[in-house]
């Protein structure tokens, strides 16, 4: 055990950080797993990456506000790309978005072949740590995801093709770069993984407690443990996801045990 | 579960406060064995990273934000090899005392650096505008930073100045009969030609008198091209190196694989303080060092 880095000043901002993702990510997370492309996520974050690199071959600033709007820009354009596969070839979303993701990976492999610090680079974009959130970002993101919750309540209903696609493509630039792409990955896929069959609101906030749940007991053991807090959370996460899982079905809020 | 995580942070501010006199921080075993050497019991040192990671890249642990949080001095090698991190460290611990100032010791700026450009141009592609960080393996530099690490710690910390100074007299005295002894048993070494795995021993291989003449992974990280390789086989067997070197951090394979074409031994040695049993301190980093060369190059 270990008791000095448990403080609320160290986990306070990485909380607050995951509370921020989580936000939009749960229900995302159900629309996702709903088309059943649950790789979308790295896919557009590659993608977003590739577009930071592009930016950079192109001599553009390491730091500043232009990076965040190539990352922007080449998620949206990925988004568009896929929302134009899913109505051309629906039947192969699933492995198109696979091979725009290692199209996108190696490609960013390929542009950083004469940086020498090409691979610190690609780690950054995508393994965010958590624990070095900062504040500037914190409050960018939280901007964002409060407009684009706004929008996925206006268009709750139609929330479909481009609209989905672009909301989706915005909402993992920002959290990748805040959090990394596993516990993005975490973030969306487990809390709607284990709610599924519940309805509507309850299913939202059986998601978002689920998702909280992992969060804070992530940071504090990953705080006791010693160990880094982003790989710790997914696992609480996944824990929290089983242990909400098993009290759903205890009571009876599920329509069917099984269900997609 | 919040109920427990209140307790716990209750118990945390209750740990008592360090009794020493100086609370270190060392950003490489290197130098946490370096404070060790020159504080004594008087400076508690904390170590932020071990031999076996690359300390380039490290991740985010709550324990690392609270003993920079606590330290009264941070001791790091600096000329960008902590950029990816020590920055976003230090802004999170929000510790005043070790942000800039005094408290803030980069061992790169009480040396020169190798390999420094003397232009700085992006087209030169493989290149540190800072020089090569991986100093610690020259021992005459070694020296130098523990001078100027000394008189840093007699200045924080004034009342111990007198023990401090006798420290560092009683270090260089071992550490330069070291020097002597490491070179006389290395002079067989001299102009010996090697193979390395990233551009990590320019300081061993000027001190000993080593010869470069290639590098498996020139850029960290990107993978050499086949070219490349088929290059560096060539060069290996026709220049007759006796080693290919690597840090007991890095990857086997690709010493493994050019060891394998060539028939050179691949010999990983510990690089900095803890990078294998023998590693125990400064004193052992650099006698197993040469012992593991002397055992390849006969």
């Amino acid at each position: 055990m270990n008791f000095e880095g448990l403080e609320l000043s160290i986990l306070g901002p990485a909380c607050v950080a995951g509370l921020i993702v989580l936000v939009t990510h749960v229900p995302l997370g159900q629309q996702v797993l709903a088309r059943g492309i649950i790789f979308i996520d790295l896919a557009i974050a590659q993608v977003a990456a590739l577009g930071v690199i592009l930016a950079q071959y192109f001599g553009m600033d390491e730091q500043g506000l232009g990076v965040e709007v190539a990352a922007a820009i080449a998620a949206l354009a990925g988004g568009a790309l896929l929302t134009f596969t899913d109505r051309k070839w629906p039947d192969y979303q699933e492995p198109l978005i696979g091979t725009l993701f290692v199209l996108a990976a190696t490609g960013s492999l390929l542009l950083l072949a004469n940086n020498p610090h090409g691979s610190e680079h690609l780690k950054d974009l995508l393994v965010g740590q958590i624990l070095w959130v900062d504040l500037h970002r914190l409050i960018g993101v939280a901007l964002l995801s409060a407009v684009l919750l706004g929008v996925m309540w206006w268009r709750r209903a139609q929330l479909a093709g481009p609209l989905f696609y672009a909301v989706f493509a915005l909402a993992i630039t920002a959290s990748v770069q805040l959090v990394g792409v596993y516990l993005v990955f975490a973030s969306l896929i487990v809390p709607a993984l284990a709610t599924t069959g519940a309805g509507g609101v309850r299913r939202l906030a059986a998601g978002y407690a689920i998702g909280v749940a992992g969060y804070v007991s992530g940071l504090v053991l990953s705080a006791l443990l010693d160990l880094p807090s982003g790989a710790m959370i997914v696992w609480t996460l996944a824990g929290c996801g089983v242990l909400g899982r098993v009290l759903l079905l205890l009571s009876g809020a599920l329509r069917e045990p099984v269900a997609a | 579960m919040y109920k427990y995580a209140f307790l716990l942070i209750v118990a945390a501010l209750f740990t008592a406060p360090s009794a020493h006199a100086l609370q270190a921080f060392a950003c490489e075993p290197e130098w946490g064995s370096l404070l060790t050497e020159l504080g004594g019991d008087t400076v508690q040192v904390d170590v932020g990273t071990s031999a076996l990671q690359d300390v380039h890249v490290i991740e985010a642990k709550p324990s690392l934000i609270a003993k920079v949080r606590r330290a009264d001095l941070v001791v790091c090698s600096g000329a960008d090899l902590e950029v990816g991190w020590l920055p976003q460290l230090i802004k999170q611990a929000g510790n005043p005392k070790v942000a800039s100032g005094p408290g803030y010791f980069l061992a790169s700026d009480q040396i020169t650096t190798l390999e420094k450009p003397s232009k700085l141009d992006r087209s030169e592609g493989d290149i540190h505008p800072q020089g090569n960080p991986h100093f610690q393996l020259d021992p005459y530099r070694v020296l130098a930073i523990a001078k100027a690490l000394d008189a840093r710690l007699a200045e924080l910390d004034p009342p111990h100045a007198a023990q401090y100074r006798q420290r560092l007299a009683d270090f260089t005295t071992r550490w330069t009969a070291a020097i002597g002894k490491w070179e006389a048993k290395a002079a067989p070494l001299k102009g010996r030609k090697v193979v390395v795995h990233h551009l990590s021993w320019v300081y061993l291989n000027t001190w000993l008198g080593l010869e470069q003449i290639g590098a498996l992974e020139p850029k960290p990280g990107v993978p050499p091209t086949s070219a490349h390789l088929a290059g560096l086989v060539e060069l290996a067997k026709n220049q007759h190196a006796f080693a290919i070197l690597r840090a007991a951090y890095q990857d086997q394979k690709p010493g493994d694989w050019l060891s394998a074409q060539t028939g050179v031994p691949a010999v990983t040695l510990p690089f900095t303080v803890g990078g294998d049993a023998q590693a125990k301190d400064l004193f052992g980093l650099f006698d197993d060092t040469i012992d593991k060369l002397l055992a390849v190059a006969k």
